[in-house]
């Protein structure tokens, strides 16, 4: 009983006066977070809820620019764009990720080599990859069409396409990506006691059984951490989009973000690329609520 | 069930020998205990059979079957390890049913060997549930059944207790023997616990960096230790050791100068000695009293420090000669910490050891 009670006052939340130290030391984070994140997010969700633009009085227009989403059909090529984008990004790295990770666990001879070159990508600048790869996938001097003319096949436009567009985004994506995935894969691997792939084994466990009954079900807590991190990240992607493809072509690579960008600053369309902020703002909020659920569920 | 045969195992990690040239027999049926200090090659050992590690030369043998080639799941020995090792996104069922489902059984096969697995270790209403949900021993339980339901021929079990609070300790140390008994396989478990050594094992191997000092069953081991390892590390409080010098050796009798205690003839293997070499002698803290027996006795006098009463026994540390000497006497007598205190200490009961450390005394 009186365990309990001390238990209860130990949980009670403290008055102000007792802890205005600890609010003093969070005050200057939260000041920058209201300036540099809340209010323009809040002000976002407001000019959605106007037509603002450099081209006319602003006037409310409620919810019309939500309505007009629903029936666009470029923004509904734009989320499944985003959607395909996503899809073929993660899962992919993922399980590249994991493949390399679980191989490079081990005792493999040179895997520092190994770890550095797959995650080298992953510290190069963006647009430095994105201009090497354009070179890559260039038609007539590239290296890939280059090796597929010596090879007797036909050369691919790559980029300009619109079939092979995106899929050529998603594998410059990929690899970029999923040295992330390994080095996280690596980190969760390493957290699996010794113990329990030793008693797998004595209990007649072969490789396969191992990495699909202890290995993946024991990394779930990590999957759903990388999934979250690479679908936010993937629903957002901009920058390679805006160096190689710039949308195109015919409206092939063109994500929400790339669109949202276009019709603000290409069309001066405020009111209207803010609803797509908040409406992708909402479906990225959806997805870590979901994810964070599952999480959860996998630690208890 | 089968007998477990190591010929002239060793184990080297680099140039480190972890196991030295292991030769042992374990008989069927037979609850075998590995016992030493931490590093003494002990779970090395328990791995090897086990087939976690390969060996580096010599062979392990089953049965008649050399296993020496095989790996860990091709032979049929079962594992528990001291950290449990259980499968932590799996319910108590799945746990148990694992090995089962490796080989491939029929799922109403699984159910039912499971089921009696569960039952034999009590678990039978915790099935569903995950192993965070378990007490220590509980969980303890799941991986004995584990072991059970692979119905092997050796059980091996590594320090299972260590990670349980003592009163839970004891419980298990009784269910383990009782479970010995009933499923009559044979049992090789490691522990550095010299108590629950000498309560489970129907053999102790004693083991000190890497080479197995004795084989023996726990009394043998107790009262006539083959030499200063077995005889420091087998009983609690430990045997005091005093240094000696031979001054004689006649009629099957060593005769030693023990500084501040004066000559001493103790009966012994003169063969081992040679007049003016080093030996020592061995007392049991429990085979000193403090009344005279009625037999040839060493008589000290000793000044105690320190007076541990635990109700059922007293363990005094005293000083004698500038070393101290620890003797554990039945009840609670009345010592009084710093008040000289004569004691005695019936020869018959004194160990002899040579300059070696091997043991030359001729005791019962």
């Amino acid at each position: 009983m009186a365990l309990q009670s001390s238990t209860a006052l130990a949980r009670r939340p403290q008055s102000f006066t007792q802890n205005w130290s600890a609010y003093a030391f969070l005050t200057p984070a939260l000041i920058i977070l209201f300036l540099s994140l809340l209010l323009p997010a809040a002000a976002t969700v407001v000019m959605s809820l106007t037509d603002i633009s450099f081209l006319r009085p602003t006037n409310f227009v409620w919810f019309d620019n939500y309505i007009k989403l629903v029936s666009d059909s470029r923004f509904r090529q734009a989320v499944g764009n985003t959607a395909y984008y996503t899809v073929g990004v993660t899962l992919p790295t993922m399980a590249l990720g994991l493949l390399a990770a679980v191989a490079l666990n081990g005792k493999l001879r040179g895997r520092i080599v190994f770890r550095t070159i797959f995650y080298l990508p992953v510290l190069t600048s963006l647009i430095a990859a994105a201009v090497v790869w354009m070179y890559v996938y260039e038609p007539y001097s590239g290296p890939i069409n280059g090796t597929l003319t010596q090879l007797g096949l036909p050369p691919q436009p790559w980029l300009q396409s619109p079939n092979l567009a995106m899929t050529s985004l998603i594998v410059m994506a990929i690899w970029r990506d999923f040295g992330t995935a390994m080095i996280i894969y690596l980190a969760g691997l390493q957290d699996i006691p010794k113990d329990i792939y030793e008693a797998a084994r004595l209990d007649g466990a072969k490789t396969k059984d191992i990495f699909f009954r202890i290995t993946v079900p024991m990394l779930s807590n990590v999957t759903f951490y990388l999934m979250i991190i690479l679908i936010v990240q993937t629903f957002q992607v901009f920058g390679a989009i805006y160096v190689m493809t710039n949308g195109g072509p015919l409206g092939s690579t063109e994500t929400i973000v790339f669109q949202m960008y276009q019709t603000a600053f290409g069309y001066t369309e405020f009111g209207y690329a803010a609803a797509m902020s908040t409406v992708l703002f909402l479906a990225i909020l959806l997805f870590s609520i979901i994810g964070t659920k599952l999480m959860r569920r996998g630690e208890s | 069930m089968a007998e477990l045969q190591l010929q002239n195992v060793s184990k080297t990690y680099g140039t480190f020998e972890a196991v030295k040239d292991v030769s042992l027999a374990i008989e069927d049926g037979e609850f075998a205990v590995f016992v030493g200090p931490s590093g003494c090659g002990k779970s090395t050992l328990l791995r090897l059979i086990a087939g976690l590690d390969p060996v580096s030369a010599g062979t392990v043998a089953i049965g008649d079957k050399d296993m020496t080639a095989r790996q860990a799941g091709e032979r049929p020995v079962a594992m528990v390890f001291q950290s449990y090792a259980l499968y932590p996104h799996m319910s108590v069922f799945e746990n148990i049913a694992f090995p089962l489902q490796m080989e491939k059984r029929s799922k109403a096969d699984i159910r039912e060997q499971v089921a009696k697995a569960a039952a034999t270790v009590q678990l039978t209403t915790r099935l569903q549930d995950k192993p965070n949900k378990l007490s220590g021993g509980q969980r303890q339980r799941v991986a004995i059944a584990r072991a059970i339901v692979r119905k092997p021929e050796i059980f091996l079990m590594d320090e299972p207790l260590s990670n349980l609070d003592a009163a839970l300790r004891m419980e298990m140390r009784s269910e383990l023997t009782q479970l010995h008994k009933r499923l009559g396989s044979t049992m090789v478990y490691v522990t550095h616990d010299q108590l629950e050594a000498m309560t489970m094992a129907d053999r102790i191997v004693v083991l000190n960096a890497g080479k197995v000092e004795q084989v023996g069953k726990p009394m043998d081991l107790y009262h006539r230790p083959a030499n200063l390892f077995v005889a420091g590390f087998i009983g609690s409080p430990p045997m005091n050791f005093l240094s000696a010098k031979v001054v004689g050796l006649e009629g099957g009798n060593v005769l030693l100068e023990v500084p501040e205690v004066g000559r001493l003839a103790l009966p012994g293997d003169a063969s081992g000695f040679t007049v003016g070499g080093d030996a020592t002698i061995g007392i049991r803290p429990e085979a000193i009293t403090t009344t005279a027996p009625g037999e040839p006795a060493l008589t000290l006098s000793i000044a105690p420090r320190t007076v541990e009463r635990l109700g059922l026994h007293t363990i005094v540390y005293g000083e004698q000669g500038g070393r101290t000497l620890t003797a554990l006497f039945n009840g609670d007598p009345a010592i009084a910490a710093d008040a000289p205190l004569g004691v005695h200490v019936p020869l018959k009961q004194i160990h002899l050891f040579d300059a070696a450390g091997q043991a030359r005394g001729h005791r019962d």
